[in-house]
């Protein structure tokens, strides 16, 4: 079959089943809410979250035992390392484990766990195929879009996240597919659930007025955003540390984060709720405890996701942004009582906005799922205002977005068409020359002068002739006065001449590694050596004449 | 049903100058266009040259490596010898016109490229005499002659001595002229025939005007006591 | 040439005979052992077509502290430098990923289920699933170290049979160990045995190192398990292309493993070899 008529009918395939998996989790999520929320007036209340972390960590850690990350970086490690290949138990375990944390009122998203769980099913849909890697990447991206255009009907979003944070690569045949599953994964939602907009409002009223405000709000949010992830990445490493057994873990972070909701319930769950109150305009609370309430939301997330809760950074980006942008709203009129700004429903949107752009650095995708779940177009300009500069401010103090950060750290952040993809690709193995002639050690001079005279190479590898293991290595270079001096011919073995401290890679190094011993180190070439046997040469011709293939390969449009 | 020339992952490897390996994980990841079917990867040659082409990725599917590789082996200095042949009682009594009378007797040179020959060989003579010593010369010129289809050297007795600004100071008396289509082998023979003069055995041999068998014969028993 | 074997290293004296056997199969056949210690109870494997997670019981994460010490002992013992492998990327910070580029791999028939399942009857799901995706034979070691003195090759006419054919073929040339080819017949002459040899290339292989070939009617598998060599290494193919293929082989894999204790070298659908390497 063609390969896009494949891609778009198996693309479409893995939109609808992730649509599915979003509507599902979304569904869930609203009736356990419902379910739980007489409970929440008593004292205990506050151990609930600690119970559905508990929960939520023993399914992933002893049921699925999943290993559990964020998601989201692990979907982007698997198509930048491992051409997108995702296990089939990360298409469900996230999406129970998220339910739980989320459900019992943990602060997280349904996101992260919907798009994990949706490009899994991409992948083993691929797998299923017997498809390629190139295929496979394109079908991870189809179930990432539809779950984002399921849970949140904004089937732009899904394209613009897909193909943005997770793939990397603006791909004419990728885009396709992707736009295409992003619009079965809308349909699906749309279909079950019928409300057509995630969040209603009045019409908005923004004029040019708003910019400069929006300019200061951006600032404000970049701010707001940097600190987040910061917090985020902290709170995870202190909770390695300590020693706590991780179920013990799961019972105190939750806990913390019940008793912050005692005070604050607008930290608890993914609190759509409150963001369409603060969105029309009902929200009540004064300037000074919305300015709490950020920083009461940022930690209770930063505790919930990093003691062993499960669930993502998106919605509590949609509350912290909303609630930023109102505290904002209320500072302008506090200094400025006549200001001619829009509402603070407007703002709040563009709060949003900017948190979204400032903690994923992803411009695109706050514009347009902003616009999506509002559906107010009439905010536009101002929104991208907002996010242009959020993203801007969020990167110049940090440049590494919370999604990549961990995986840029680790040296596993590998977009198509960068050095470092093309340096992990090509391995040891592919880049060595092996027709070498290998000399003995005990070989007089003249013989060895014998072999010189037909032979082309540089370098002689120098061979114990009865275990055949290696031992140094003679470089004509460094013997050319030798070589010209015949009174030495019968006097010297080839031991005593040889080089044996020149340095060594082994297959299992990696190429970068490898390049960083010979850039170190002053060499043209490089032997490889394992288990004490002589393999080849690498030299830097070659490896030029390979990584510019492999760029071309990486790099040229299909 | 059409057939059409296929290829296995070694053969591609080779044409492409890759390691097979590289050619594997470039199917895996779906860089390569590979035929569907079988256990074994096989590529289909039309397909690849698109590849190829959309890749700017230069692909030479005909066995052109084996054939180069057939004419860059070093021709023995027997076979040249055999090719050029020997020719005695050269006229002449300056270098020019005795360079000359030899470049007139070749017959693989064609007539039209005999005037060119001699300039290149007279030009490399006033440059730097080629006369080795010995009474012997070793002319040929710097540029290669494309029309040849063999290597060759051929062997000249002079009728009388002719003054040839030899390193010695000696005249010369014998003509060694070596014509070659390609620098390398025309290095290989230069060297193997000076290696040759250097053994004084061969040289008295020389000096006996042999006939061309024995020359030959000569010639191979020293190349097998001395492979190069 | 340089081949390796990877062995996840279990610290306990069931791991132990399991690392003897392939420290012996690598002495053998001239391979390298490469150790892996497994520090959290689950890794990964990326093949190229499947990410299989392997959930290690807890017998592997016995005392990891002498763990090193006791593989460095049997490596010695068996005269090899001893080599580990460290994980170097790490799919989560409890899930370190598992190249698949070796040459060969051991294990028990199961690595998941605890020990005592462990025996004669039972291939675990995980190791069959390896054992499908695997581009290299999986060595499915005997209960208790034991010397294998010759090679004996299942043969069926099948593509993966043939790529059984051709590691045993490998094996007897470095080893230099006598090697019999068995045969159940399916209503087919010995004729068609052999053209199929003829067809790939390997009459010459075969004629020089087979010992014997062995055939037996389809009734009689009860009886060629039983005349293969208790000291032998039966190298078969596993899991043919097709569905009922896949039913067929399949189930007489798991037939062989469940009757007899000799090592198994098996080479999966995806399995990648020729010759002369």
């Amino acid at each position: 079959m063609d390969d896009r008529l494949l891609l778009i009918i198996a693309g479409s395939i893995a939109g609808i089943c992730s649509g599915l998996a979003a509507v599902a989790l979304r569904l869930a999520l609203e009736s356990v809410t419902e379910w739980l929320h007489p409970f929440r007036h008593f004292w205990w209340a506050f151990l609930l979250p600690a119970v559905g972390a508990l929960l939520s960590t023993v399914y992933l850690e002893k049921i699925t035992r999943e290993g559990a990350g964020h998601g989201v970086p692990e979907v982007i490690y698997a198509v930048s390392k491992h051409g997108g290949l995702l296990r089939l138990r990360s298409s469900y375990s996230r999406l129970i484990s998220s339910f739980l944390t989320i459900g019992s009122g943990g602060s997280a998203g349904p996101e992260a766990p919907v798009v994990m769980s949706g490009s899994a099913i991409g992948s083993n849909i691929a797998k299923l195929l017997w498809l390629n890697d190139r295929q496979r990447t394109t079908l991870v991206g189809c179930g990432t879009a539809g779950a984002i255009a399921g849970i949140f009907n904004a089937p732009l979003a899904g394209l613009v996240f897909a193909i943005e944070v997770v793939l990397g690569k603006w791909e004419f045949s990728n885009i396709i597919p992707i736009a295409i599953a992003a619009v079965a994964g809308a349909e699906v939602s749309r279909a079950i659930i019928h409300e057509q907009v995630l969040f209603n409002h009045l019409p908005f009223n923004m004029g040019t007025a708003d910019i400069l405000p929006g300019i200061c709000l951006a600032l404000f949010a970049g701010l707001i955003s940097v600190f987040f992830t910061k917090t985020l990445n902290t709170s995870g490493k202190f909770a390695k540390k300590n020693r706590f057994p991780f179920w013990m873990r799961a019972i105190i972070g939750g806990s913390v984060v019940g008793c912050i909701g005692l005070f604050f319930p607008v930290v608890l769950g993914e609190g759509y709720h409150f963001i369409q109150s603060m969105i029309s305009g009902t929200f009540t609370m004064g300037i000074f405890l919305t300015f709490v309430a950020v920083f009461a939301k940022i930690f209770a997330t930063a505790i919930t996701l990093g003691w062993g809760g499960s669930g993502g950074i998106f919605a509590p980006c949609l509350l912290i942004g909303s609630l930023t942008g109102i505290v904002f709203h209320k500072i302008v009129f506090l200094l400025f009582d006549n200001a001619a700004c829009a509402s603070e429903g407007a703002y709040a949107l563009l709060g949003m906005t900017g948190l979204i752009s400032g903690v994923m650095q992803a411009p695109l995708t706050g514009i347009f799922l902003v616009l999506e779940i509002t559906g107010g177009y009439e905010t536009i300009l101002p929104l991208i205002v907002v996010s242009a500069i959020s993203s801007t401010m969020s990167h110049y103090i940090e440049p590494a977005s919370f999604y990549f950060k961990e995986l840029i750290r680790k040296g596993q952040f590998l977009r198509p068409g960068t050095d470092a993809r093309i340096l992990s690709d090509l391995n040891i193995r592919e880049l060595v020359s092996t027709e070498f002639t290998t000399v003995s050690e005990n070989m007089i001079f003249r013989e060895f002068i014998k072999i010189l005279k037909t032979s082309d190479q540089f370098f002689f590898p120098v061979i114990d002739e009865n275990t055949g293991a290696y031992k140094g290595m003679i470089e004509i270079r460094n013997i050319r006065r030798h070589v010209l001096n015949p009174g030495i011919y019968d006097m010297v073995f080839l031991n005593q001449i040889m080089d044996t401290d020149i340095l060594t890679a082994s297959l299992e190094n990696d190429l970068h590694d490898v390049l960083e011993m010979m850039e170190t180190n002053n060499m043209e070439s490089i032997p490889v050596v394992e288990h004490d046997t002589f393999i080849g040469m690498i030299s830097k011709t070659r490896i030029l004449d390979l990584y510019r293939r492999e760029l071309i390969m990486q790099t040229s449009v299909r | 049903m059409k057939q059409h020339m296929t290829l296995s992952v070694f053969d591609l490897s080779t044409y492409l100058g890759v390691n097979p390996d590289t050619i594997k994980r470039w199917v895996r990841q779906g860089k390569l266009p590979v035929l569907p079917k079988g256990a074994d990867l096989r590529f289909e040659k039309k397909a690849l040259e698109k590849w190829a082409a959309l890749h700017n990725i230069r692909l030479n599917l005909t066995d052109k490596k084996s054939a180069e590789k057939q004419n860059q082996e070093d021709i023995p200095l027997s076979q040249a010898l055999q090719n050029g042949g020997i020719y005695f009682n050269i006229p002449g009594n300056n270098v020019a016109s005795v360079l000359e009378s030899c470049v007139k007797q070749i017959p693989q040179v064609p007539d039209d490229f005999k005037p060119d020959l001699l300039d290149r060989l007279v030009e490399r003579e006033n440059a730097l005499s080629t006369g080795v010593g010995n009474g012997m010369a070793i002319p040929h010129p710097r540029q290669q002659l494309s029309y040849l289809s063999d290597p060759m050297i051929t062997v000249n007795f002079l009728a009388d001595p002719v003054d040839y600004n030899a390193l010695d100071g000696r005249p010369v008396s014998i003509l060694f002229c070596i014509l070659c289509p390609s620098l390398q082998h025309h290095l290989h023979l230069l060297s193997a025939l000076s290696f040759c003069l250097k053994d004084a055995d061969f040289v008295a041999f020389i000096k006996s005007q042999p006939q061309l068998d024995q020359l030959v014969e000569q010639t191979m028993v020293l190349q097998k006591a001395n492979p190069l | 040439m340089n081949y390796k074997l990877l062995q996840i290293f279990r610290n306990t004296p069931f791991g132990r005979e399991t690392f003897l056997q392939s420290l012996y199969f690598c002495k053998t056949i001239h391979a390298h052992p490469v150790v892996y210690i497994p520090e959290s109870d689950k890794f990964l494997m990326y093949f190229p077509n499947d990410a299989i997670q392997i959930d290690l019981d807890s017998s592997y994460l016995t005392s990891p502290e002498t763990a090193k010490q006791h593989a460095c002992d049997l490596f010695g013992e068996m005269g090899f430098k001893p080599a580990f492998f460290a994980p170097r990327s790490f799919t989560a910070s409890t899930l370190p990923d598992i190249p698949t580029n070796f040459d060969y791999f051991c294990c028990p028939r199961s690595v998941s289920d605890l020990s005592s399942k462990i025996g004669l009857g039972h291939i675990g799901p995980k190791v069959r699933r390896i054992i499908k995706q695997a581009p290299f034979p999986v060595l499915l070691t005997s209960l208790v170290f034991k010397p294998w003195k010759s090679i004996a090759v299942f043969f069926g006419g099948s593509t993966n049979a043939r790529k059984a054919l051709q590691m045993g073929l490998r094996i007897a040339m470095v080893s230099k160990l006598p090697m019999d080819i068995y045969t159940l017949r399916e209503k087919k002459s010995q004729g068609y045995y052999e053209n199929i040899i003829k067809e790939s290339d390997l009459t010459a292989p075969v004629s020089q190192f087979l010992r014997n070939w062995h055939y037996y009617e389809k009734s009689e598998s009860d009886a060629m398990l039983y005349d293969v060599p208790h000291d032998a290494l039966i190298v078969l193919g596993a899991y043919g292309h097709g569905v009922i293929k896949d039913l067929l082989f399949g189930s007489k894999m798991e037939k062989i493993q469940s009757t007899v204790t000799n090592n198994l070298l098996i080479t999966g659908p995806q399995c990648e070899l020729s010759l002369i390497h």
